[in-house]
């Protein structure tokens, strides 16, 4: 079962030596203890494009889709065998990064 | 067998859908074959064969089919004493952490008290609908995210203990004073449940203050249940009740358990509400006649409560009792700061028309009562209050 655990954050500060030195002691962990799938941090919402090409032509848009105060700025795809061990290694990340995170099931 | 079925099958709906069509099965069949030698055993083989079905009809895919038929042959005989383990199952699922609070309280009431969405939706004052869509979400969430079906581990159990109790004391109340016209008043099944599972939650948790606390109250509160509704079908209040005729086995048991969390208080351990409240129970259940009950001690503890919890409903409780402490007027006085918390809720306008009908204003009662006997959805309760203010002047 695999699970994406969204960081959410209020503006465009990257992470502090300090917070990207927690990250990597967590990543390593998720990946001797098999947890890991895949893992990134996401350039500011500002530097987002849209595009809709449902309608025959391709539309272009500058900015996110939805402008919100709180954004996505990285994430982890991880493997759990539920949501409570998802949930545990997710409070861990949370702390690792320093920032809010959201646990999502993967279909 | 919902909960038996919920662990081979992990999935809520296929299991509560397989035990209704199973009994649907045994009325069709058993007036004609006969009932078979073990009907329990009957229904769980045939809910299980139609929960294999369901879910060999729903998959495409045949991973989940494998699993279930897996799960169903690895334990295909069901050890007496395994059905308490997964009644705990059950209940940590519908009470995790995962799931909003109402969410969990209405599920656990469904799943594992077997209470209708109707009568669930009463006893929380919120529509159906609104109850059934929790219900449904919750389910489905359990399902998408994997809520994993288990008793959580030592290290992670005090942290998910207290939502469970929360949702245990509202089956226990929901049976103490049930909702509608087609139920007895006091559901002894629901009372009996709640009490067998807070029991099975002592078990794994014999030092948590609270778990004893709410067995304390649960039991000093089922202790009374003989007196609560007279031979006329009517509910008897507490200062009118035939004290004779409570549980003594009952008593002494809550009173040992609030004895032992008096000590752990005095041993610098603050006790949580159950605790308090079972500690007001307790100064009920041992005053013989209501005119020797300690009033003082009761407010006493009814401030101590308000403190942890400054919810409206116990700044009522406490009004209720400040009215013996201190008089109906201060009592009223109190009460009617709640009206805008509490206009929906029966036990108010129970309580403002007692005070109003002590201080003589019989209109202002009458109207009270009116209100009173509107809001409240307990047969024998509407013909306790519908006396009172018949008999007013």
């Amino acid at each position: 079962m695999q699970y994406l655990v969204s960081v959410i954050y209020d503006n465009a500060a990257l992470a502090t030596p300090e917070e990207m030195a927690a990250i990597d002691v967590f990543n390593d962990r998720l990946e001797a203890e098999g947890h890991w799938v895949f893992a990134g941090g996401l350039a500011a919402p500002s530097s987002a494009t849209v595009i809709d090409n449902r309608g025959g032509e391709a539309m272009v848009t500058d900015g996110p889709f939805v402008e919100s105060k709180e954004y996505l700025a990285g994430f982890w795809v991880i493997e759990a065998a539920d949501l409570d061990v998802a949930l545990k290694l997710a409070a861990e990340g949370s702390k690792a990064c320093n920032r809010k995170v959201e646990v999502r099931p993967f279909l | 067998m919902v909960a038996s079925l919920t662990r081979r099958f992990g999935d809520l709906d296929i299991a509560e859908e397989a035990a209704a069509e199973a009994f649907a099965t045994a009325v069709e069949r058993w007036p004609a074959d006969g009932i078979p030698p073990s009907p329990g055993a009957w229904l769980t083989t045939t809910a299980s064969r139609k929960a294999i079905d369901r879910i060999r009809r729903e998959n495409k895919r045949g991973d989940k089919q494998k699993e279930a038929q897996r799960l169903y042959d690895d334990d295909p005989s069901e050890p007496i004493g395994a059905i308490d383990d997964e009644r705990l199952r059950l209940i940590f699922t519908c009470c995790h952490p995962a799931l909003a609070m109402e969410t969990r309280v209405a599920l656990t009431l469904r799943m594992v008290a077997g209470l209708t969405v109707p009568e669930i939706a009463r006893a929380f004052l919120v529509q159906e609908t609104t109850v059934g869509q929790r219900i449904t979400r919750a389910k489905a969430k359990i399902k998408a995210a994997r809520i994993p079906y288990r008793v959580p581990s030592a290290e992670d159990l005090p942290a998910r203990v207290s939502g469970v109790l929360a949702v245990l004391f509202l089956v226990f109340n929901e049976g103490y004073l049930a909702t509608g016209p087609g139920t007895d008043p006091v559901r002894h099944d629901l009372t009996a449940e709640a009490i067998r599972l807070t029991r099975l939650i002592r078990a794994l948790m014999p030092q948590d203050g609270e778990v004893a606390g709410l067995l304390a109250l649960m039991l000093l509160t089922e202790a009374r249940r003989a007196a609560r509704v007279s031979a006329s079908g009517e509910l008897v209040t507490l200062a009118e009740q035939d004290r004779g005729t409570w549980d003594a086995t009952l008593i002494a048991e809550g009173h040992r358990l609030v004895r032992e969390r008096l000590a752990a208080a005095a041993a610098g351990v603050a006790p949580g509400c159950y605790q308090i409240q079972a500690a007001i129970s307790a100064v009920h259940t041992s005053a013989r006649d209501v005119r020797d009950t300690d009033w003082s001690q009761v407010v006493a503890l009814y401030d101590q409560l308000v403190r942890l919890d400054p919810s409206p409903v116990i700044a009522l409780n406490r009004a209720i009792a400040v009215a013996e402490l201190d008089g109906p007027e201060v009592a009223l006085a109190a009460v009617d700061r709640l009206e805008d918390k509490l206009a929906g809720y029966h036990a108010y306008h129970v309580t403002r028309a007692d005070l109003l009908r002590r201080l003589g204003r019989s209109q202002n009662s009458r109207a009270a009562y009116d209100k009173a006997i509107e809001l409240a959805g307990n047969t024998a309760e509407i013909a306790y209050l519908t006396r009172r203010r018949d008999q007013l002047g």
